[in-house]
């Protein structure tokens, strides 16, 4: 089943922080805080560029290994498309929290689960980019992921965008990706039972989610028939127009 | 020039200045007995061999101790059993409710034997960086991010590959077969005494949890392959001792002598690398080819600490056909999707190396 809900967003819920962004689809919903650049503390300062601290909190209990290690992998993404170079010696912290996630009921819920977490993936990505650019914090380049997982129904294999935790469970594969707004691949993690072919299709189908060229640039039948080929959401137009209402509304008194 | 030739060792130069000195190695005009490797003497593309040890601890069921260069990893593999009336929220499990899906026969990948490992939590990874394994891990403190990172990777892959099977791990209470009562065939006892099936069914007693320990003795880069390998290593070298229930003092008890082999499903092979920038403080990024890179296999310490982007990839050609279990790529963005797909054969050539380990 593929979630039929749009993404929503939005961008300075928190007064306090420089920056922050909060952020549901799939059944999550992220609230992120950006501070920074502040000054590093002593063991973390780098003499280069600045130290990106990520804390992921989840939604229930205390943080564990999983979240640890959702936390390296955000950082060693966002250290990426941040200007790091720009602020040496400095921390930029990003904080996430997880409000809502979607429950299996199939499943007994168990508060630390170390398996990793696919579907949360994307959400906490996206709401880190948006956040830091509510923070006015300067990158090369935004980015935006997406989850898909190959599953078996009816004897073929189908291709589920932002698969439901259930859906998760029962699927050959499952494949995070996430793409900067130059079109590279930024970060890729995949997890099941599949093949070179395979994760190509995978490839493609993301790519068509996350780096979907404006739809400006084609006429209007080409334009409708292309809506309906690739069809989920289109994570950049998306990201795009979150900031373009969030301009517009700042602007407003002018 | 008058400016001064400084001649530094090899040693010094690589500690004051290790990006510089690594780009020199990389970059060395080629001559016919010195090609350009890299610090370690390795070409680019070349992998530590992998030496495999296993049943090298005498207490544990099964253990493996793997070399990987300098980089060294014992994995101790230790079953305990969990009776059932532990669990909270137990569900039983009918043993002719599996045998119809066949779930008996193995090939349950997705259905009820990896809900039961990872609802009850009956495969446990852990992993330690021994003090003094590497400079840069200190006595005395928490589990770094890098340990409980690892750790979170081989859980997921553990279960995710399906490598043990719940089977294996179920202890069941057959009352027929320990009474050796007056009826040996079970299917004529069904119908007639439907009164007496309560007790005369089999039933789940117990589960093996399996703690599999991993301790690194020595850490010289790449830890997460060597640590894979001494799981799968240590997991075909597992036998658990045969388990029954006595129903007089209730309890599950073990035999002493005999023992049965772990069925471990497949053969993963981690395998990764780094890519190594020329510029170190280049934006890296800022358009594609503007530098030069190199993706260096199987990176040591002094390549990780110099690598921002890595992959890690996990396949398995044990049925012939190459199959990826997992692809972990974070990082950067030189790795495109045509670098990772040439990567698989890269994997597949180290699969065939570390299969010949294991044998």
């Amino acid at each position: 089943m593929t979630a039929t809900t749009l993404p929503e967003a939005a961008l300075g819920v928190l007064p306090r922080a420089d920056g922050s962004a909060r952020y549901s689809h799939a059944g999550y919903t992220v609230t992120a805080s950006v501070n920074g650049p502040i000054e590093a503390q002593r063991r973390d300062e780098h003499a280069y560029e600045a130290h990106i601290d990520v804390i992921v909190r989840p939604a229930a209990g205390v943080g564990g290994t999983r979240e640890r290690h959702l936390e390296s992998i955000l950082q060693s993404s966002l250290a990426q498309i941040i200007l790091v170079k720009n602020f040496p010696r400095s921390l930029i912290q990003i904080v996430l929290q997880v409000e809502d996630s979607p429950e299996n009921d199939y499943v007994n819920t168990k508060l630390v689960q170390a398996s990793l977490n696919f579907a949360i993936m994307p959400a906490l990505m996206q709401t880190a980019v948006l956040a830091l650019l509510s923070a006015a914090v300067p990158m090369r380049a935004t980015a935006t992921a997406t989850a898909v997982a190959i599953m078996h129904q009816d004897g073929a294999k189908q291709t589920v965008v932002d698969p439901h935790p259930r859906d998760i469970e029962k699927a050959q594969s499952v494949h995070v990706l996430a793409f900067t707004s130059h079109d590279e691949l930024l970060l890729a993690e995949s997890e099941g039972d599949f093949t070179v072919k395979e994760w190509d299709n995978v490839y493609e189908t993301a790519r068509g989610i996350c780096c979907r060229s404006p739809p400006q640039a084609k006429e209007g039948m080409a334009m409708l028939l292309d809506d309906e080929s690739t069809g989920g959401p289109d994570m950049r137009q998306f990201l795009r127009s979150t900031m373009g209402f969030k301009v517009a509304a700042d602007l407003h008194w002018k | 020039m008058t400016a001064p030739m400084i001649s530094l060792p090899a040693p010094i130069f690589a500690k004051i200045s290790p990006h510089p000195f690594l780009v020199r190695n990389l970059t060395r005009s080629s001559t016919a007995e010195h090609p350009p490797c890299r610090t370690n003497g390795r070409a680019t593309q070349e992998f530590r061999p992998v030496r495999i040890n296993a049943a090298s601890l005498s207490h544990a069921h099964g253990s493996a101790l793997v070399r990987l260069g300098d980089t060294t990893v014992i994995c101790g593999v230790r079953g305990e059993l969990l009776p059932v009336e532990h669990i909270p929220q137990f569900r039983p499990v009918d043993k002719e409710q599996l045998r119809q899906k066949g779930e008996d026969g193995g090939d349950g990948g997705d259905g009820i034997g990896r809900g039961e490992l990872r609802d009850y939590d009956l495969l446990v990874p852990n992993i330690e960086l021994a003090t003094g394994s590497a400079p840069q891990f200190l006595p005395g403190v928490p589990p770094i991010t890098l340990a409980q990172t690892l750790s979170t990777r081989v859980y997921s892959l553990l279960h995710s590959t399906g490598l043990v099977e719940a089977r294996d791990l179920r202890v069941w209470y057959s009352p027929k077969e320990q009474k050796r009562g007056e009826d040996t065939e079970m299917g004529v006892a069904g119908d007639g005494r439907e009164e007496d099936m309560d007790e005369d069914e089999e039933r789940l007693v117990a589960y093996w949890v399996l703690y599999i320990d991993l301790l690194f003795i020595s850490y010289d880069g790449n830890p997460f392959d060597a640590a894979w390998a001494a799981v799968v290593a240590a997991l075909r070298d597992t036998g658990l001792p045969l388990a029954r229930w006595d129903p007089d003092r209730e309890m599950v008890v073990c035999s002493k002598t005999e023992r049965r082999a772990l069925n471990v499903r497949g053969l993963p092979v981690a395998c990764s690398a780094a890519v190594f920038m020329e510029k170190e403080h280049s934006e890296s990024g800022a358009g594609p080819g503007d530098s030069g890179h190199w993706l260096l296999l199987d990176p040591d310490r002094l390549e990780e600490s110099l690598c921002k982007e890595v992959i890690t990839m996990v396949v398995d050609c044990s049925d012939g056909e190459t199959r990826i279990k997992s692809i972990e790529k974070q990082g950067g963005t030189l790795l495109g999707r045509e670098l990772i797909r040439g990567y698989a054969g890269i994997a597949e050539r180290r699969w065939k190396e570390v299969r010949r380990a294991m044998e």
